[in-house]
């Protein structure tokens, strides 16, 4: 009860200060659309196939790859830079809230931005003629899946390199662009090099893309996508006991201060 | 309601708490007064459980200092520790239900708290605007939203302007006629002698003084400071000497500390072969004990 409490609270006041950036808050939703229409309209014109068509495989790959990964990753090392900036970190460090309830508060406030998100991106895509017939719940696993993993790395980033706001950007963009790049968020893997095809390989991006390109635009199974799913779990577990470690090292520094 | 006992801590080879012993009762306000660097943020911090000391006890409420005796303690930092797209409102929410309260518990106490420090009519503004006054009050706010046992107000006039410090002293005062406890560390020695009850004197990590004001007063032997003004200065401390009073300078002021109260009249007779630019007198206060406890000043 207590943890369920605090992880809603804290995932509650993170909703709320997003709803009061108004701005930032239409940002994040023109953002994926720009990137789906640009993936679209490059994949159909490259490959030769219907808006439609392409669509199917844009939207996968525009959500985790550059909707997700900017939305979750870079929030939640912005949350956590900004506490640390505004010192409000210090103040829940001197009250009970647990590190677990505060890492699962940042994970479901980034799963409703990431939710919203895929709701935004696939509702552009349907509209623009787009048939998804792959299993919704098997979608929905990966995208919470890559979700945790992003804040798990966000942890990371932003208890461990980020001290202050101006470092969040330089920070999301020299480990995230290239990560985008070999993952196939912003150009198809197909053509990519044979090495670099090797190093995309242990990039969670690629997985979570090629997972979700399987499952939600050419229908795939389980069985199917199953080393990329388990990939991605694994990667997402490492993550989050990666970024509790932060959190701890962090707490030991801050309090000292 | 607070006791410490022998608390030491050290940062490396630096001793910064040397055996520290403070108690603090219940419904009383307890100044700790000490320079920067005396050890009082150390000390607050080890009764809050984010750091651990080397060694000594600390009970509040009876049992020991853990992280479950975080509910028992609010804690208003001398920053203004708040999220500033939030309203007082949503801050206040949010504290409370890491605290424990949920519902219309916390709604009530939202409502209460805000009318504590004065702030009902502000509840949904946010609060990046605030004045400075009202963002210390919500920072207040904060350390109260939980009904704590023991309420530690770390500088809370740090760096306001006059009017809205005796706002803050005037919430302090409401606050201890509810019965709070209230453990208040400043280096504003007004501060500490309009509000406190009890306050202990911290210097180099150790209490070197503890009492009421009255009580400290009793540690310099002076009824009254007679504060001269005078180009002969050897002449005047001479006659000081010859009539048995200590002599101090405070700033650029030559004060004696006479025994006993005297008429002005007497005074004047005491110095009447020194040309005097000008003579006052004042009671002993909390500076001049601290001074002299201290030594070097603030």
């Amino acid at each position: 009860m207590k943890y369920w409490r605090e992880t809603i609270a804290v995932a509650q006041r993170i909703l709320t200060e997003l709803w009061r950036r108004k701005r930032s808050l239409i940002f994040w939703g023109v953002f994926p659309i720009a990137i789906l229409l640009l993936n679209g309209y490059i994949y159909g014109g490259r490959a030769g196939i219907p808006t439609a068509k392409a669509m199917e495989f844009a939207a996968p790959s525009s959500l985790v790859g550059a909707a997700l990964f900017f939305s979750c990753l870079g929030g939640s090392v912005a949350t956590v830079v900004s506490e640390r900036e505004q010192q409000t970190l210090k103040r829940l460090f001197i009250s009970p809230l647990s590190g677990v309830s505060y890492f699962l508060g940042i994970f479901v406030a980034h799963c409703f931005i990431g939710i919203g998100q895929t709701i935004l991106v696939y509702t552009v895509a349907a509209f623009l003629g787009a048939k998804f017939d792959g299993s919704i719940l098997l979608g929905l696993a990966i995208v919470f899946l890559s979700i945790l993993a992003y804040v798990g790395v966000g942890f990371i980033l932003g208890t461990q390199l980020a001290k202050r706001a101006e470092d969040v950007n330089a920070i999301v963009a020299t480990f995230g662009v290239p990560l985008l790049i070999l993952g196939g968020a912003f150009l198809p893997t197909s053509i990519l090099p044979k090495n670099l095809l090797t190093i995309a390989k242990v990039n969670p991006i690629y997985h979570m893309n090629e997972a979700l390109v399987g499952v939600w635009a050419r229908g795939k199974e389980f069985a199917e996508i199953a080393d990329r799913f388990w990939f991605l779990f694994i990667f997402a577990l490492v993550t989050i006991a990666l970024g509790w470690i932060s959190y701890r090292s962090t707490i030991y520094i801050e309090k000292r201060l | 309601m607070l006791t410490i006992k022998n608390l030491k801590k050290n940062y490396g080879k630096r001793a910064v708490i040397k055996d520290l012993n403070l108690e603090i009762k219940a419904g009383e306000i307890y100044g700790l007064l000490g320079a920067n660097g005396a050890g009082k943020t150390t000390t607050i911090n080890i009764i809050c459980n984010l750091i651990e000391a080397d060694s000594g006890t600390i009970e509040i409420n009876n049992k020991k200092v853990s992280q479950g005796t975080k509910k028992y303690v609010g804690v208003a930092p001398q920053e203004n520790l708040l999220y500033k797209n939030l309203s007082c409102q949503e801050n206040l929410k949010f504290y409370g239900r890491i605290y424990g309260l949920d519902g219309k518990k916390c709604d009530r106490r939202i409502a209460e708290t805000l009318a504590a420090v004065n702030l009902s009519d502000r509840a949904k503004t946010p609060v990046e605007s605030l004045s400075g006054g009202m963002k210390r009050r919500i920072n207040i706010a904060i350390a109260l939203i939980h009904e704590p046992k023991l309420v530690i107000l770390d500088e809370p006039t740090t760096g306001l302007d006059i009017e809205t410090r005796y706002e803050i002293w005037q919430l302090i005062e409401d606050l201890k006629k509810q019965g709070t406890t209230i453990l208040l560390t400043t280096h504003l020695l007004d501060e500490a002698q309009r509000l406190c009850d009890r306050i202990g004197i911290i210097k180099e990590g150790k209490i070197i003084a503890e009492g009421s004001l009255n009580e400290l007063r009793k540690l310099i032997p002076a009824a009254e400071i007679v504060i001269i003004k005078t180009k002969e200065t050897e002449q005047a401390i001479s006659r000081g000497k010859e009539l048995g009073f200590c002599h101090r300078y405070y700033g650029n002021d030559l004060a004696f500390w006479l025994p006993e109260k005297l008429e002005l009249r007497e005074t004047l007779e005491l110095f009447a072969n020194i040309n005097l630019e000008s003579i006052s007198r004042k009671d002993v206060d909390l500076e001049h004990i601290y001074l002299e406890l201290t030594k070097n000043g603030i």
